[in-house]
């Protein structure tokens, strides 16, 4: 026999990046290893109420192909039925969604973590109040300066008192809430101040870091993107917040920019899917590469698909020209089957 | 002894996966920490899980209490469980 707690290794497997310790106990344990994914990353909607500069998913108005309550319901299903433990939603503004609420309770009724991401404008005391019932992993707010003017200039027709005041709704009805700050340009000399905030709030943690080339920042990329120093500055600023809050709040910025995730990636894929409105399921953001249709293929077909397209030739070397020549990024959502 | 709210289990072919969804943290077992991991979602106490093992594999139960304790109090560390 042997029990020794040694052996019963609990260690940290995936997935912040890129370090040699993190290889090295993921060795013999990849995402091939999985029988279903871990985590499932869901656009449910494209359309948005903002116009946002950094946009990822140049959201704004709907696809006229998005899936309708019961195939989005018949989805839900599948992820239970796999046993995937954790769900993030997003959109566009996913409070748009006339089924948000269905899509949630499906989800949640069969115990597995949700996190929904969103701008915060549609929160008000009622609605908080139903995500409060939820009892969700957490609601995140897209929160991209510490004032109104800033916030604003990159969330174009955002509402700053409108995001801090669901906030503030979701903290008092006991909900994880978390702040997300993306860094450019416009905002990055905030962040330091928006943390600060976040504190005074009660918020439970503050996620940044890079700004992703991809979407609409990678049209606006050259107006957006911070300089070098601007990035050393604001490392240098959340190393300092992060000390100051420890134990109180969460600080986490993940270091490296799409490229290094990219790289990463080639080398150790997640064992995640990314499912945009149409119920197309996308390898990882940066890339265009498409591994399956929802609307014709099992959830359980499209995992086996997505672990043979990262070793498909056409997805290496379309990977490769990408951490190469970054401008490609572009390409993210002129989406490709594989 | 219970998992903390956003703790999640899955058995593997390779063994159990722990995946704190809180953290974004994802721990792996080996099989026997995997059954005490179930063991410990079938709401057993310590002394269960001991009379359990002991009754399951051959082998000294002093020694199988403190690698048992060693392991919990793993899992207390990284907040995968509480009391």
């Amino acid at each position: 026999m042997d029990i020794v707690a040694e052996d019963k290794t609990l260690s940290r497997l995936t997935n912040p990046g890129p370090d040699d310790e993190l290889k090295a106990i993921l060795k013999g344990t990849n995402f091939e290893d999985y029988e279903s994914p871990l985590f499932i990353a869901w656009q449910l909607n494209s359309a948005c109420n903002l116009g946002c500069l950094h946009c990822c998913e140049e959201a704004g108005h709907s696809m006229p192909d998005e899936m309708t309550k019961d195939e989005s319901l018949d989805f839900c299903r599948q992820v239970a039925d796999l046993k995937i433990p954790y769900a993030a939603i997003s959109g566009g503004e996913p409070l748009l969604c006339p089924h948000i609420f269905d899509v949630c309770e499906s989800i949640r009724g069969n115990n597995i973590s949700l996190k929904i991401e969103t701008n915060g404008e549609f929160i008000d005391e009622e609605t908080a109040g139903k995500l409060a019932a939820l009892k969700l992993r957490s609601v995140q707010v897209s929160l991209d300066g510490a004032t109104p003017v800033t916030h604003e200039r990159l969330r174009m027709g955002g509402d700053w008192e409108k995001a801090v005041a669901a906030c503030r709704y979701l903290v008092e009805l006991g909900v994880n809430t978390e702040i997300v700050f993306v860094p450019t340009k416009f905002n990055i000399h905030e962040a330091g101040e928006l943390i600060d905030l976040a504190y005074s709030m009660g918020i439970y943690g503050v996620y940044t870091g890079k700004t992703m080339r991809i979407g609409r920042a990678a049209r606006n990329w050259d107006i957006l993107c911070p300089s070098e120093a601007e990035y050393e500055r604001f490392f240098d600023v959340l190393d300092e917040k992060t000390a100051a809050y420890e134990g109180e709040m969460k600080v986490y910025y993940y270091p490296y920019d799409v490229i290094e995730e990219l790289k990463y990636r080639l080398e150790s894929p997640s064992a995640s899917l990314l499912v945009v409105p149409n119920g197309k399921v996308k390898l990882i953001g940066p890339l265009p590469f498409v591994c399956g249709d929802l609307r014709q293929d099992s959830l359980s077909q499209i995992w086996a698909n997505y672990k043979k397209a990262w070793r498909n030739p056409e997805v290496i070397e379309f990977t490769r020209k990408v951490i190469a020549d970054p401008k490609l990024l572009a390409e993210s959502n002129n989406w490709r089957e594989i | 002894m219970k998992f903390t709210d956003h703790t999640k289990i899955r058995k593997e072919k390779f063994g159990t996966v722990v995946f704190d969804t809180l953290t974004e943290k994802i721990f792996i077992t080996d099989r026997i920490g995997g059954e005490i991991l179930q063991l410990i979602e079938q709401g057993k106490d310590l002394p269960d899980i001991f009379n359990m093992l002991a009754d399951s594999y051959d082998g000294d139960k002093q020694m199988i209490e403190k690698d048992v304790l060693e392991f919990t109090e793993q899992l207390k560390a990284n907040n995968i469980i509480c009391v």
